[in-house]
């Protein structure tokens, strides 16, 4: 590769995730409006969630938050920023040169450690929310005094916990219906099959692939109806609910970005465009991701939270129906 | 444990969970200790207090009709029952004969009062379900009724309607307000009904309040629960069935067998058509005449009291009379006596239920901080 192409590559690379951030600002308010207007509702403007309120939290005094690493507890929505745009990079063609970095087995790694940050803001997250009432407590004959006292966060860690076990199989089958398909683990592979057999999508296998894929998505955002790390009957915010000013807008902007990324992925792997903002495809991967956002809007709105009663159940018949695109991507 | 999966015996808890006092999921300040195993709610403990204002310690000594205006302020849900059970104590204490026609409106409010709480619980359970949307569409709903509410009283909370010996002049019904009151229930109905359709044909809503909070009959009876809370165990018990001023009106009083959060927010939705039902038996049987009687005179008496059926539940008044004044006031709401429900009905259930299974029981925190019992002063 000549100097030239590395820097049109290093361009497109810094150019297409200036573009993905660009988006991405847009899609907290879109998703927002789209809930509103179903229900009856004008909703905020579409600039407040994704644009106004990260900015208006980046001039907030910072709070130290209740936990006994405070370093670690803020510095942890960053190092989430830095592994979502890490998933989007593996993507870009223009880095498709570092082989195995660029392999789905990368994907599914980085997928594990934005799941594991959640874990980890749950455990070194104690707010007061929880904290005891020495009086009606203790003193008043209160039942069971002396217990152990779990903070909600403790709670959706333990959640979170869960989710890197079962939770996120779904997303993880769909990326390897691609796999299965393509017979190869690198996402060059995958994208190159797809320009020669056509999109991966329309097939049997793709399309049951594209159904878990997308659950596995609002599961991986913790959206309604899988948002039990963040249910408002319980633990509210859970792992997120000490992060104030700056550290809070890096949340708002990760998860934004979360939505844009995870969209790509899909882009890449079911339909064979990867994010380039030096091709024309690049508006068929902000299409796609509009398209995500809208629908997930509109299952949230429409659904209540789930408990694991039902989270259960769901992931396993969603998972059956990926390994029921794995088999017929075998056909 | 029992076969119920509830605690019977004292144990050792491994974790408590405390939510509160101020919460998402609580409308209300309220503590809640929850007991908790590997997420599974083991026991619970509710507790009130914070928000205590000592209604009746300033309602000591107060002229009967400054007196019966504070009891208003008790509720914001239910404002109207408290201030007509609070006159209906002084007018039993008197021997006041109440004209018909605003007994009449009385009923219309009490029962607008009825509608436009049912729709609350509906939208707040809804949202302690986390659907949104369902909320939102009941608080649509229910916006008509809170209009009906300020077109009679002239506020859309706290109406002050019912007056010693009457209503006040300013809730009378003329003609254009009788059609607007058909109007809106005719809306109400329409909406209900198609909410309620909604409502039970979603299976993820049936999912998550199916089999969840079950309070059986003889626990809901040993536990003092009251309304439709008891209703919801299959209790047929509803006050207005005895209660002289509901004695010309027809309907009928809902039960559910199953003690789930199903089984109350059914009970309560169906409450509304029946609501629905004596506000437009009030309004074709609309008595003409005075709205108020006036001659009446204030006597002491002794300690005088009364029940009424309120949305909740039974809402208990009493005080006596002395000089005009009132003393040794007790006042207690439904909610105090539906706590030992609350408690009860999240256990053996998932914590992310346990406030379903608190909240099917349509606690009212604010008017229950008032537990107190007055001697003498």
């Amino acid at each position: 590769m000549s100097i030239a192409d590395s820097l049109i590559a290093f361009i497109a690379v810094i150019g297409t995730l200036i573009l993905a951030f660009f988006v991405s600002a847009w899609l907290p308010g879109i998703e927002r409006r789209f809930q509103a207007r179903i229900q009856q509702r004008i909703g905020p403007p579409i600039s407040t969630p994704g644009i106004m309120a990260p900015l208006k939290f980046f001039f907030k005094e910072v709070i130290n938050p209740n936990s006994p690493m405070p370093g670690l507890y803020n510095v942890l929505p960053i190092i989430g920023l830095i592994i979502t745009i890490s998933l989007l990079m593996i993507t870009m063609p223009q880095l498709y040169v570092l082989a195995a970095f660029t392999s789905v087995i990368a994907l599914v790694g980085l997928l594990k450690v934005e799941e594991i940050i959640y874990m980890f803001m749950g455990s070194l997250s104690q707010s007061v929310l929880s904290l005891k009432m020495p009086f009606p407590d203790i003193v008043k004959g209160a039942k069971h005094p002396g217990v152990r006292r779990s903070f909600v966060e403790e709670l959706s860690s333990m959640r979170a916990f869960r989710l890197i076990a079962f939770g996120s199989f779904p997303i993880y089958i769909a990326i390897f219906v691609t796999v299965a398909i393509a017979k190869s683990i690198y996402i060059s592979d995958i994208v190159s099959y797809q320009q020669i057999h056509g999109p991966i999508l329309f097939s049997l296998a793709g399309i049951l692939g594209a159904i878990v894929f997308f659950i596995g998505f609002m599961i991986l955002l913790n959206e309604y109806p899988f948002a039990i790390l963040k249910t408002k009957a319980d633990v509210i915010e859970g792992p997120l609910l000490e992060y104030a000013a700056k550290y809070r807008a890096y949340v708002y902007i990760s998860r934004g970005f979360l939505i844009f990324v995870l969209a790509s992925i899909f882009s890449t792997l079911f339909l064979g465009i990867p994010p380039n903002i030096l091709s024309w495809t690049i508006l068929i991967n902000i299409a796609v991701t509009l398209v995500f956002t809208m629908i997930m809007a509109t299952v949230s709105t429409f659904s209540p939270i789930f408990t694991f009663k039902q989270f259960y159940p769901l992931v396993a018949g969603v998972s059956m129906i990926g390994i029921l695109a794995i088999i017929a991507s075998f056909l | 444990m029992d076969e119920d999966n509830k605690v019977t015996k004292k144990q050792v808890i491994e974790t408590e969970v405390p939510l509160g006092t101020v919460h998402s999921a609580a409308i209300e300040p309220y503590r809640v200790r929850l007991f908790v195993e590997d997420e599974i709610v083991k026991d619970a403990e509710i507790t009130v207090g914070v928000n205590h204002r000592g209604v009746e310690r300033i309602m000591e000594g107060l002229p009967v009709e400054k007196a019966n205006s504070l009891t208003e302020k008790i509720c914001g849900i239910c404002s109207n029952s408290h201030i007509w059970n609070s006159v209906l104590v002084a007018e039993k204490a008197l021997g006041i004969e109440v004209p018909e026609r605003a007994l009449y409106i009385r009923i219309i409010m009490e029962e607008l009062e009825r509608l436009h709480s049912h729709m609350l619980y509906l939208a707040h359970g809804s949202e302690v379900l986390g659907h949104e949307t369902f909320a939102m569409r009941i608080f649509y709903i229910r916006e008509t009724v809170m209009e009906l509410l300020r077109m009679i009283g002239g506020n859309r909370v706290q109406y002050g309607v019912p007056i010693i010996g009457g209503i006040r002049p300013r809730a009378e019904l003329d003609l254009m307000r009788i059609q607007k009151i058909k109007d809106g229930m005719d809306f109400v109905e329409e909406k209900i009904t198609e909410f309620a359709e909604r409502f039970v044909s979603d299976p993820m809503v049936m999912s998550r309040i199916t089999g969840v909070g079950i309070l059986k009959k003889e626990d809901a009876i040993r536990l003092s629960a009251t309304g439709p809370t008891l209703r919801a165990t299959g209790v047929d018990i509803d006050l207005r069935r005895d209660m002289p001023e509901y004695e010309s009106f027809e309907f009928n009083v809902i039960t559910q067998d199953d003690g789930d959060v199903k089984a109350n927010i059914l009970v309560r939705v169906l409450e509304i058509p029946e609501s629905i039902k004596i506000i437009r038996q009030a309004i074709d049987h609309l008595p003409e005449g005075k709205i108020t009687n006036r001659s009446w005179d204030m006597e002491d008496s002794p300690v005088t009291n009364n029940y009424i059926e309120v949305p909740r539940g039974k809402l208990y008044h009493s005080y006596s009379l002395d000089d005009g004044r009132v003393r040794n006031v007790i006042i207690r709401t439904p909610s105090i006596t539906n706590i030992g429900a609350m408690e009860y009905a999240c256990i053996g259930y998932h914590i992310t239920d346990a406030q379903l299974a608190i909240v099917q029981c349509d606690p009212c925190f604010t008017c229950t901080d008032r537990a107190i019992k007055i001697i003498q002063i």
